[in-house]
């Protein structure tokens, strides 16, 4: 910061070093005058704010350092790890099958992401095919989780602009579809319903019924949510030609997901890489080519109903049989029937390691103490979350732990384009642009 | 803001297909010294570390290629000695891995992924644990930012020319990098309310954590 000395203000220059660095190490000080005939004096009006890490509409505990230029953002810069739990040590210190329960806590909005894409690691490091039961019960339970995911980001997104309208009806209708997860894992969040080799346990009798409530109920609330946002004047002149980003500053900050779509690239890891049965499922890739915040929204709000579309299908075709592969090795029995204190007790199984095998008690033992080895290898395991490529890293040496489990979070990647977004626009527009990237903090710093 | 980034002409999923074997094929004329393997479907690449920048700017760079993305950067962290798995082969089924390294690693790997063509391959760098070190790829990827900070703050690696190596998801003043192998799990002091210092899982005495 210099000041000319020339201004007749009563401004001063308070040196730390004779000559060293003269223009970075001088404080300004103002003694009343006018703060006018101060700015005009000071030839370089950067100023540096700090923004969070307790924001109310910072999505968690997410601090942001901005350069501005008057109210314009000349440069952002996201400072994260508040959330850091070290979620990727502590899992190499527990068998394959609970890191499904670390996972599940990284990326909150959208656990069961995480506990697939660690699944399908596993699952790919073991080289078994998972039941088509359960391949077709997690795609379901995944897209509901997409439609969960999408409607916090609409609630919040909507809260940071003011519209707390929004907030209560998204909140609302997630909770409805935390009523289904809880009706099939036992809890709203952090299911730990998908493992490696299937599913925890079948879903219940009721599940397809759940289902179709909430398609019935979900369609008229989207319609509503549109008639809410798209013409409102407030909404347009907040979301559109903010934020700014082409598909080219996308592939250099290596941003996928509905940013990358609303680029008007069409780029679905679900169509292009095909897995849990994806490819079944008859459904199309919404795309905008604006690349603004606005275009993010409208992305979103046709991916709730692409989602679905193959919800649907997925429902008409949802085949029979078991949720869990057969290889005992593996395989916790997952055929066991909820008691009435909740707790699996399958009378049939207990009387089968209890009364009639022994080997079968031995294995089950050795299952639940020390769970089972893994084929050394590395995989690298990509599925699309809400946020975009959510992808696990995994290194096995052949024990029954983890070598290294990396997370490749779409939000801990996104995140860094906030910068790029924000430059040229007003401080009131970070809000914006931080919301229509939907990061998760849980996520982010794991 | 991507001034290094020729913008390629082709946007989404419009290029030919390539296979892992044309792949493999096509960088592996270019540089015969790269090692490749193809494991469950994955074409890694043994890259070493002088010719990290290079092979990276020819994969994004080529047309054939065309990698746009880099997905991901993540290190693992190998020390030496030997790793003897005990396990019983014969209840379990799986083969048996033994492993003996004389010199500590810190392997780094980059996942490229190619939108217009829709595929993707692994560029394996390992670097010395004692000593590790590598070139940052900041210029050729911007998203390699934030990664490389990541690796650096869990393992150590210095990515020379990197703009701004600070630690990332770590407090600014903590010592050691965590993921290291030679990182204990647990019993890092701690400031807690009344001074006590939590030792390792291992090290633990629960009847005095019941006290």
């Amino acid at each position: 910061m210099a000041i000319d000395p020339n201004a007749e203000t009563r401004t001063g220059r308070r040196g730390r070093g004779a000559d060293a660095k003269r223009d970075r190490e001088v404080e300004l000080y103002v003694e009343g005058a006018d703060w006018e005939t101060v700015v005009d004096a000071v030839e370089d009006e950067t100023l540096t704010v700090n923004m969070g890490p307790q924001h109310p509409s910072t999505h968690g505990v997410l601090r942001l350092v901005l350069e501005l230029d008057g109210e314009v953002v000349n440069k952002l810069t996201p400072i994260i790890g508040y959330l850091h739990t070290g979620i990727e040590k502590s899992a190499e210190f527990r068998p394959w099958v609970q890191g499904t329960t670390f996972v599940t806590r990284m990326d909150y909005l959208s656990p069961l992401f995480n506990e697939a894409a660690y699944s399908m690691g596993v699952e790919k490091l073991l080289d078994i095919e998972v039941p088509e039961r359960a391949q077709a019960a997690r795609v379901i339970l995944l897209e509901f989780n997409r439609i969960a995911s999408h409607l916090v980001w609409l609630a919040t997104g909507g809260m940071e602009l003011g519209s707390t309208t929004m907030m209560v009806f998204g909140f609302r209708e997630r909770e409805h579809i935390l009523d289904l997860f809880e009706s099939q894992s036992g809890l709203r969040m952090n299911h730990a319903y998908i493992r490696p080799g299937g599913l925890a346990q079948d879903v219940t009798d009721d599940f397809v019924q759940r289902c179709e409530t909430l398609l019935e109920l979900l369609p008229r609330k989207i319609a509503e949510y549109e008639d809410l946002l798209l013409r409102n004047p407030i909404w347009n002149d907040r979301l559109r030609d903010v934020g700014h980003i082409d598909a080219q500053t996308c592939y250099d900050y290596g941003i996928t997901g509905p940013l990358l779509r609303a680029a008007g690239v069409p780029w679905d890891l679900r169509k292009s890489n095909p897995y849990s049965g994806y490819e079944q499922y008859d459904f199309d890739i919404p795309t905008e080519s604006a690349g603004d915040c606005f275009a993010r929204f409208l992305v979103r709000i046709e991916e709730m109903r692409q989602s679905m579309r193959i919800i649907r299908q997925a429902l008409d075709t949802l085949p029979g049989g078991p949720v869990m592969v057969a290889d005992k090795r593996i395989a916790w029995p997952s055929q066991q029937s909820l008691g009435p204190d909740g707790i699996g007790n399958d009378p049939e199984y207990i009387r089968h390691i209890m009364g009639e095998s022994m080997e079968a008690l031995i294995n089950h033992f050795k299952l639940v103490t020390q769970g089972f080895t893994v084929p050394a290898g590395q995989v690298y395991v990509p599925i699309e979350s809400p946020r975009g490529e959510l992808g696990y890293a995994m290194t096995s040496t052949g024990t029954n732990k983890p070598y290294r489990v990396h997370v490749r979070d779409p939000s801990f990647v996104n995140l860094q384009a906030a910068d790029v977004m924000s430059r040229g626009h007003m401080v009131s527009d970070v809000v914006v642009v931080v919301a229509s990237l939907d990061p998760v903090m849980g996520g982010v710093d794991r | 803001m991507s001034e290094l980034y020729v913008p390629s002409p082709t946007h989404g999923l419009t290029g030919e297909s390539v296979s892992l074997q044309d792949i493999e094929a096509r960088v592996l004329d270019a540089f015969p010294e790269i090692t490749a393997d193809v494991v469950r479907d994955e074409l890694t690449l043994h890259v070493a570390p002088d010719q990290l920048v290079e092979v990276m700017t020819f994969c994004r760079d080529d047309e054939q290629l065309s990698c746009e993305l880099l997905a991901d950067l993540a290190g693992i962290h190998w020390p030496a000695g030997d790793h003897i798995i005990e396990r019983q082969a014969s209840t379990t089924g799986w083969p048996e891995y033994r492993t003996s390294r004389e010199h500590g690693a810190i392997e780094v790997n980059y996942i490229l992924r190619s939108v217009t063509r829709n595929h993707w391959f692994r560029l394996s760098v390992a670097t010395p644990d004692d000593d590790p070190r590598l070139p940052s790829v900041t210029d050729i990827y911007k998203t390699a930012n934030f990664h490389e900070r990541e690796v650096y703050d869990f393992f150590g690696v210095e990515f020379t020319g990197h703009p701004d190596l600070t630690r990332i998801l770590m407090p600014d003043d903590w010592l050691g990098h965590p993921h290291r192998k030679d990182y204990p799990l647990g019993g890092v002091e701690v400031d807690y309310k009344n001074d006590k210092f939590i030792p390792p899982p291992d090290q633990r005495d629960l009847r005095e954590v019941v006290d």
